[in-house]
């Protein structure tokens, strides 16, 4: 039992539960699919520890999570680019674009291995993201509380999750043949992701409460 | 072999220290990123608030520019009132009373006499209640009786009025003046809007505070209503008007049993 809880599953059911808690009665349909979400989160992380513990190789579950994790961050950034008149379609466009990268790769490496450099070029793509997002706010004429407004802690989220896991990235080959040689325990990619993925979920988990709050406010 | 193998560790150990410097650089980007942000965030809130102030200031400004234009238009109206028409009046009187009628002309030329001089009378009032300086320099609680005496000549209101100023500051005779025109805004919404009996009117003053409260029996309202759907410019304007001279301006109505506003200015 203790295998399944790491530093990262720990975070993660964290943020889960904020967001069953916060999330539960929002209106928003965008808002409430991060409840599913990471209800996957912790689902793909469990297979894959399960996975690993037997000895067998999870790199699919991940391959297959990634989709999904495109989907939410994509859906989550055209929903707080709605507001500034952006159209359906640039989220359709994309996904397309991100599906074709996706097939392409797995189809070059046969299914085998985990499509690094489609989630370095997703990674990419979110970081631009998140700067526009900055931009907009920049740019708008209506002045937000930033401290504690929701969408911004989830932007922040993602620009320091997928700014900060671009050495890995790219080094991804390199570290998945050599961290062992490295350190057999703790490699240095289960580190700076564990750091990453807290720093994440705990910008989540406070846009959530932040959230929660709003919600409570206004009603 | 050997050699080879030391070679990779360091090669490993060099790549791993890139990666941490790496990402910890990359770390520190986005974090400053977002610092920028809030800070530039926090400044662009200092600037809204600098404009609404600014905003706020102008509108004050116009709206004193407004009152002291409508002020001395209404001085210029009360002066020709008095000299040019009043002296018409008086002439006319003193024409009359030099004519030697006789029988049932004798009466009609003094009922005439009588009629202008109570035109006399009544425009000597009305000039002096449009010329609000004139009105104010005894005080402000004589100025409010003159008036109720005028509103109960002509209507059936039962008025009562009652005066607990004890001193008059002569430097904030504006503000008195100010504070009667708004009275009278108040009087005029009770005859238009209110279909009252009874009008009840407070003059207090404390160490710091002049205060005027009007009380009416009418129908009452809901004041967000009226605001909302843009028919309470006079509401509107009184209460800017109270803020103009760092006043508050409270109403309390319920429908059906009547309205109470109170204004209170600063008075030290």
């Amino acid at each position: 039992m203790p295998l399944y809880l790491s530093v990262n599953t720990i975070a993660e059911m964290i943020c889960f539960l904020t967001a069953l808690f916060c999330l539960a009665g929002d209106k928003s349909l965008v808002w409430k699919s991060f409840i599913g979400y990471l209800f996957l989160v912790c689902l793909t992380e469990t297979s894959g520890i399960y996975l690993r513990v037997h000895h067998m190789r999870n790199y699919l579950v991940y391959a297959i999570f990634l989709v999904f994790e495109c989907w939410m961050v994509s859906l989550f950034f055209y929903h707080i680019y709605k507001r500034y008149n952006h159209q359906r379609k640039l989220l359709y466009g994309w996904m397309g674009i991100f599906l074709l990268v996706y097939l392409a790769e797995m189809y070059s490496i046969h299914f085998k291995s985990f499509p690094s450099l489609t989630a370095t070029f997703m990674s990419v793509v979110f970081v631009v993201a998140s700067l526009y997002f900055y931009l907009l706010i920049i740019k708008d004429e209506k002045f937000r509380q930033l401290s504690t407004y929701p969408p911004f802690w989830i932007a922040n989220g993602i620009l320091l999750f997928y700014f900060g896991s671009t050495a890995c990235n790219v080094f991804y080959d390199y570290l998945v043949k050599h961290e062992n040689g490295i350190s057999p325990t703790l490699s240095i990619r289960y580190i700076i992701f564990n750091l990453l993925n807290v720093l994440l979920y705990c910008c989540w988990s406070y846009a959530f409460i932040c959230r929660y709050y709003q919600r409570k406010l206004s009603s | 072999m050997l050699v080879l193998r030391f070679y990779m560790q360091i090669l490993s150990k060099e790549i791993v220290f890139l990666i941490t410097f790496t990402t910890g650089i990359f770390l520190i980007a986005p974090i400053f990123i977002i610092v920028y942000v809030s800070y530039y965030n926090k400044r662009k809130a200092r600037h809204f608030e600098e404009k609404e102030a600014l905003r706020k200031n102008f509108e004050l400004e116009l709206l004193r520019s407004q009152f002291e234009v409508q002020e001395h238009t209404m001085e210029t109206i009360a002066a020709n009132l008095h000299d040019n028409i009043g002296q018409l009046l008086s002439l006319t009187s003193m024409t009359l009373s030099s004519v030697k009628a006789e029988g049932a002309q004798e009466g009609k030329i003094t009922t005439a006499g009588e009629l202008v001089h109570r035109a006399i009378q009544e425009l000597r009032q009305l000039s002096k209640m449009m010329s609000g300086k004139e009105l104010i320099r005894k005080n402000l609680g004589h100025a409010i009786a003159v008036e109720l005496d005028w509103l109960q000549k002509g209507t059936d209101y039962e008025v009562l009025f009652t005066d607990h100023t004890s001193r008059s500051i002569p430097e904030h005779a504006d503000k008195e003046l100010i504070l009667f025109r708004l009275f009278q805004e108040i009087i005029s919404n009770i005859i238009r809007h209110a279909e009252a009996t009874r009008i009840t009117i407070v003059l207090d003053q404390s160490a710091t505070v002049l205060s005027l409260l009007v009380k009416d029996n009418g129908k009452g309202f809901i004041p967000e209503e009226k605001i909302a759907a843009n028919e309470g410019m006079g509401l509107f304007n009184i209460s800017k008007r109270a803020k103009m001279m760092d006043g508050t301006f409270n109403i309390h109505s319920v429908t059906g049993v009547g309205t109470d506003i109170l204004v209170s200015i600063p008075y030290i």
